[in-house]
């Protein structure tokens, strides 16, 4: 009976401790519902949290951006402002040009004017002298009359080259289609048919047409051939080339002479305005005809230069635009 | 002074110049007849017998008016356009002497009826020739209306 007692006993602990185990359970159940909840909510805080952060990061990149969009703005206006600066200085310089070109004109309608004015009047009245006064003279006042003589003639000479140089310049171009041979043709006729000269032989290649000025490019074959003629004078028996050959859609053309030729130490100096490389009594001249070619080719976008030797002659290269 | 029978009116401010021509031309004949004015003013006084000239004979007019162009008072070029708008004057020969190759004007004294339009040489022997060779044609080659 005891024992019946106590195992009855024993049971129904067992069985309030299994009760109360549900209870535990349920509670420990619940209690993980709850974490598992709390988690969630944890979860979705931390993402709020998270997109907060987003947030302020999104609006501070914004607030940058848009620092930088008033900047680039400001920028703008800046650079807006350096051009209208730019564009109004443009219109000064322009306006500037305009004024030294206008001074240059009427610069040279001066020279052309009021210079020559006064050296028509010493040739004319030297020239008096000499017709009508000579016999006054003697040796010694010849002498001298010649001088000023020959001296105004030079200067009329300057004056005269000097003004064909600057009216080159203000010169438009007019471009069309040259018969090169022909032209070099006409102008050696035209340099060698001067009687009591020592002419040089002449080889001309088959050459080629080019685009350019007719009037200027025959300019820059008389200046160039009577160079080659004056500067071949004292040798006995010299030949003149002229060749071609074509670069990059460019024509050149050279010119060869076996005459005095040139010290290349000087060579900056030969397409000078009246810069001369030999002395008046060697060779006559005023010293323009290579700074006209220059120009000529320039205003053609070509380029001229030269080679050369003392004593075995030169050789002058130019280029001009092919024909179309 | 003799202001009639006048052949060559000759209009030049510059004394040097105007010497020099005269030169040229006395030496190729041509002088016997010639009158120098000074400025366009005293051209105009000539060919319209006032003020120094009011006892010009009008009905006389010159065979050749050489003009230079940059004179004081009244300029060559005012002077050639008063000579080709008058009907009675217009005929005569107006060769325009200038110094100067620049001259922007020489278009318009051609479109101004100038007969012909010389650039002064300044060599001297260029000079005497080319006033000679205008005495020349104008005197004695060209041929005037009748």
């Amino acid at each position: 009976m005891i024992a019946n007692k106590e195992l009855a006993f024993q049971n129904q602990e067992k069985e309030d401790r299994a009760a109360e185990l549900v209870i535990a359970n349920n509670e420990l159940a619940f209690q993980n519902q709850e974490k598992i909840d709390r988690a969630a909510e944890l979860a979705i805080a931390n993402e709020l949290v998270f997109q907060n952060k987003e947030k302020e990061k999104r609006a501070q990149e914004l607030i940058i951006t848009n620092k930088e969009l008033a900047f680039q703005n400001q920028e703008k206006e800046m650079r807006a402002q350096e051009l209208i600066l730019a564009n109004k200085e443009l219109i000064d310089r322009t306006a500037q040009l305009v004024s030294v070109n206008n001074d240059l004109e009427s610069f040279s309608y001066s020279v052309s004017h009021d210079l020559r004015a006064p050296i028509r009047a010493i040739s004319g009245y030297s020239k008096i002298l000499e017709e009508d006064y000579i016999a006054d003279l003697d040796v010694e006042g010849v002498k001298v009359l010649h001088s000023i003589m020959s001296n105004s003639k030079k200067m009329g000479q300057l004056i005269d080259d000097l003004l064909a140089f600057s009216r080159l310049g203000r010169k438009q171009v007019v471009f069309s289609e040259i018969n090169m041979s022909a032209l070099v043709k006409t102008v050696i006729e035209e340099v060698t048919s001067l009687e009591g000269q020592n002419i040089p032989e002449f080889y001309v290649d088959d050459l080629p047409n080019a685009s350019g000025d007719q009037s200027l490019i025959k300019q820059v074959w008389i200046n160039l051939i009577s160079n080659a003629v004056k500067y071949s004078q004292y040798k006995a028996k010299t030949r003149v080339e002229i060749r071609t050959y074509t670069k990059d859609g460019l024509v050149f053309y050279t010119i060869k002479d076996e005459g005095a030729g040139f010290d290349m130490a000087y060579y900056d100096k030969i397409f000078g305005v009246f810069e001369r490389l030999h002395s008046q009594e060697e060779f006559d001249g005023t010293g323009i005809g290579l700074a006209i070619v220059q120009k000529i080719v320039q205003k053609h976008r070509g380029t001229v230069w030269a080679e050369s030797k003392i004593d075995e002659g030169a050789c002058f290269y130019f280029s001009l635009p092919k024909t179309i | 002074m003799e202001i009639n029978n006048v052949e060559i009116l000759f209009a030049e401010d510059a004394l040097d110049d105007a010497n020099l021509t005269i030169r040229a031309l006395k030496k190729s004949g041509f002088t016997n007849r010639l009158h120098h004015v000074k400025d366009g003013a005293e051209a105009i006084d000539f060919l319209y017998c006032k003020g120094i000239y009011a006892k010009r004979n009008i009905t006389e007019k010159p065979k050749l008016i050489l003009l230079d162009l940059k004179m004081p008072k009244i300029s060559g070029l005012q002077v050639l356009e008063k000579i080709k708008s008058d009907p009675a004057l217009k005929s005569i020969p107006v060769v325009i002497l200038t110094s100067s190759k620049e001259n922007p004007d020489i278009e318009k004294c051609y479109s101004l009826g100038a007969n012909s339009y010389i650039v002064k040489p300044v060599d001297s022997d260029n000079f005497f020739n080319a006033i000679k060779e205008i005495g020349l044609y104008w005197m004695i080659l060209s041929q005037p209306p009748q």
